[in-house]
């Protein structure tokens, strides 16, 4: 960030970043004329996986991420479970669901504390009245905040423990179920720890009780909240314009989380402006600006062949992901928007506000759906619903992670993974431009952001706004 | 070489009071097996020995073994051995950005030439000259390379530093490298495991800073003190190993009372690590706990031994002619130590020629 006259900046790598990302910006007059973002790793998990046996995916999908490891996981069982005609049991659904909204709270609250706030604590805002609390509060390793919140998220992933045996990449996912049925003294366990965390998004980050917080209807509620480290959080984006900072296209894109036996938690859908139904026949990946071969195509019938000659027009290993030819945005906020929250669909459209925002309020919303799954834990039921693999099919599954809308699209033939695709949260939301030019959706928040003077951090406000996480993209 | 302050001297700027201080040397003392003894002589040498920086650079991974890391056994353990490494280089948890970051590593690498650890996530892949991972601009690999030259000595954190892991699997599409086979003229100490126990990464790094030397390693390179036993050795489940009763399917019967995992495809009886004594999530739980059997992923090549699944459901484990199932039959129609004696001979057997354990086709 060094040089403002240059005609082009490459910024990267960034830390504090699962992976890595460069970001490429044409400026013109100080400001953002043209971004590319790259994804500078190439992993091959989709080829790897051809000529297994598909139930090896549990195990080797999971190693993609070790952040959201729970919902490559997850989304592994389904589209296994897809494949083999498979239901989980009730319960086996609602523990799956449990610990999948485990680690999405304890992503949201790690992206939160160590990844996003300490640019705040940063010495560019010197000055700024609320300066000072964020550097107590934020500075790298250091700020009281993040400690609580290294420690709170510690407790909580004894959830993880209890039903899950470790994580990161634990197995107890199955395409039927859950491996652990948990008795009346995980029971106990559970809702002690759940509790517990409450105490903390309460004490320390709301500052007040979350079902005031998930009840918030209207922009202007949310900038009136003065608690917690959430007001801090809404008095530096008041005080920065961070509202309109990276605003997004306002096309959101959400599988539905959490499948549980009655449906999905948050709804699945999509949003343009209003709300439609999702057809997932609609999704291709294009490969004209990826180090790709091959030709744009649906992930049933889409291949990962990397170009070594890494030969331009192409400038990243991530495909870029379209539904209906045009780029979505993913992630907590788009779940929300989908999910028809009336705060997040007023934020719809919104930038770097907006996604932090949508990420706190589904934090707040989720610890209450996970406190309920909890209570409704019935020791003796079954937790696993047995079945077979088929010698030739496909299924899908899709899933929400943290960072947004997840799939995997397998095919297999003589009892083989023959095809195995994945698109990654990342994928769409750090998405190259497709053939038509369209840039992915970081690329167009992106787009006439001042790179100079007061504003210079503004771009890393941005691209942290998505969370990104780029090891996700491997193909 | 410039003045470099103790490790007293910074636990107390980090804010470490001398109580948690005295706390934290027994901690340590303990969780490397040292008797009480020890104390004092930990705090001896934190209190007058300059602290050893420590690199800790990322190639192709998951940053599972950060994510490990940072959820540390003992919340003043954690704190004190990240305020340590935050001071150098970090990439994902340091708060500077960009070349800001490049310039901080090459600094530390020149301040402290031939005097700091070298903490290595992931593994560098070959292929294309090093392309499919580029860091600043240049392949990880030249970084490693780069930030090797200097290093007194290099940790290989998990199964990607420490053997490949995953991203190694067949085909290996970008030829991913463990460390060892890139850097030959240093020592390494291998902390495999996906992703390694906090406890055990704790360990072994609050001893090098300690002590200023390696640990005991084992003839794999691995420290002996936590991959020395396997978690089959101390399981709780073990008891039903002997007793041949064995779960036999998901969620069925058996599984409720806890019996063993082994006919699902447990890799506990061939896997060095301290899953079953230590555990995970601050000793919450471990897979075998949660009713998975273990997918042995602290040992080399355990994502490349074919099926995860289907060789053990169908392993012909006991001598040539028996499968598990056939022990498991008999194990339900006879009451004895005979049984158990056999399976677990059987189980030592299988231990020492694993490689030929392969189903046919």
């Amino acid at each position: 960030m060094s040089e403002p006259q240059a005609a082009r900046l490459v910024l990267g790598p960034f830390n504090r970043v699962e992976g890595d990302l460069e970001v490429a910006l044409d400026i013109s007059d100080g400001r953002v004329a043209r971004a590319e973002v790259s994804s500078p790793l190439y992993r091959g998990f989709e080829r790897m996986l051809e000529g297994r046996d598909p139930r090896d995916a549990l195990v080797l999908t999971p190693r993609i991420c070790g952040i959201c490891s729970i919902s490559q996981s997850a989304a592994a069982a389904a589209a296994l479970g897809d494949a083999m005609g498979l239901r989980p049991t009730r319960q086996g659904a609602a523990m799956t669901a449990l610990i999948h909204a485990t680690e999405n709270v304890a992503d949201h609250l790690a992206h939160f504390h160590l990844f996003f706030m300490p640019d705040f604590a940063r010495p560019d805002y010197a000055g700024k009245s609320w300066h000072r609390r964020a550097i107590e509060r934020f500075t790298a390793l250091e700020g009281s905040a993040q400690r609580s919140a290294v420690e709170a998220r510690t407790r909580l992933l004894h959830v993880m423990g209890l039903l899950a045996g470790k994580w990161p990449h634990t197995l107890a996912i199955q395409p039927g179920g859950v491996t652990r049925a948990p008795g009346l003294s995980e029971k106990a366990r559970l809702q002690a720890t759940l509790r517990s965390f409450r105490r903390y998004l309460e004490g320390v980050v709301f500052g007040g009780k979350l079902e005031e917080f998930a009840a918030i209807a209207s922009l202007e509620g949310l900038m009136r909240w003065t608690h917690g480290d959430a007001a801090l959080f809404l008095e530096i984006a008041e005080d920065l314009g961070l509202e309109t900072l990276g605003r997004g296209a306002g096309r959101y894109l959400s599988y539905g989380a959490y499948a549980l036996e009655s449906g999905p938690v948050f709804a699945a859908g999509v949003w343009e402006g209003r709300l439609k139904p999702l057809d997932t026949r609609g999704i291709v990946e294009d490969l004209t600006h990826a180090w790709m071969r091959g030709d744009a195509a649906h992930p049933w019938d889409g291949a990962t062949e990397p170009d070594e000659a890494m030969a331009a027009p192409g400038y990243s290993w991530c495909k870029a992901p379209r539904l209906d030819g045009k780029a979505f945005e993913v992630g907590a906020l788009a779940r929300q928007v989908v999910d028809g929250h009336p705060l997040a669909v007023a934020l719809a459209g919104g930038g770097v506000l907006a996604r932090v925002a949508g990420r706190l309020l589904e934090l707040a919303r989720t610890q209450i759906v996970m406190e309920r799954l909890a209570a409704e834990i019935e020791p003796g039921a079954p937790y696993m619903a047995r079945g077979e693999l088929p010698h030739t099919g496909r299924g899908a599954g899709l899933v929400e992670a943290a960072r947004g809308a997840l799939g995997h699209w397998l095919r297999i033939e003589g009892g083989r993974i023959v095809g195995y695709q994945i698109i990654a949260p990342t994928t769409w939301n750090f998405s190259p431009r497709d053939g038509s030019g369209m840039p992915g959706p970081l690329e167009a928040a992106l787009e006439g952001i001042a790179v100079e003077g007061p504003g210079a951090l503004a771009v890393q406000h941005v691209v942290r706004s998505f969370d990104p996480c780029m090891v996700c993209t491997v193909h | 070489m410039s003045q470099v302050e103790t490790f007293y001297e910074v636990m107390r700027k980090q804010g470490i009071t001398r109580r948690s201080f005295m706390k934290y040397c027994s901690l340590t003392a303990s969780a490397l097996g040292l008797g009480p003894a020890f104390v004092p002589k930990i705090a001896h040498a934190m209190e007058t020995k300059p602290r050893t920086p420590v690199i800790w650079v990322n190639g192709l991974e998951c940053t599972c073994c950060s994510e490990s890391f940072i959820r540390g056994a003992h919340p003043l353990a954690k704190d004190v051995v990240l305020s340590m490494i935050s001071l150098d280089y970090s990439h994902t948890l340091m708060a500077a950005a960009g070349h800001a970051a490049e310039a901080a590593l090459e600094d530390t690498i020149q301040k402290y030439k031939g005097n700091y650890i070298l903490a290595v996530e992931g593994n560098p892949p070959l292929n294309e000259d090093g392309m499919f991972c580029i860091v600043g601009g240049k392949p990880f690999v030249e970084q490693l390379r780069h930030a090797a030259k200097d290093a007194k000595a290099i940790i290989s954190w998990g199964a990607c530093a420490s053997y490949g892991c995953v991203q190694a699997a067949s085909p290996n599409p970008t030829r991913a490298t463990p460390v060892h086979k890139v850097i030959t003229d240093k020592p390494i100490i291998k902390v495999p495991g996906c992703p390694p126990i906090a406890e055990v990464m704790t360990g072994v790094i609050t001893y090098m800073l300690t002590f200023d030397r390696l640990p005991e390693l084992d003839r794999q390179g691995r420290p002996a003190m936590f991959y020395g036993q396997r978690i089959h050795d101390k399981c709780y489940r073990r008891p039903h190993f002997d007793a041949g009763q064995f779960v036999e399917a998901w969620d069925d019967e058996n599984a409720r009372k806890g019996y063993c995992l082994y006919k699902m495809g447990c890799k506990g009886p061939t896997t060095y690590n301290a899953c079953s004594t230590v555990r995970w999530n601050e000793g919450t739980s471990f897979p075998i706990q949660s009713g998975h059997g273990c997918i042995g992923c602290s040992e080399d090549g355990f994502w490349d031994q074919g099926s995860f699944y289907d060789r053990l459901t169908n392993i012909k484990a006991f001598g040539v002619e028996a499968n598990a199932d056939q022990v498991g039959l008999t194990a339900t129609g006879v009451v004895g130590g005979g049984v158990a004696v056999h399976a677990a001979i059987s189980a030592l057997k299988r231990a020492q020629k694993k490689t030929q354990a392969k189903v046919e086709g």
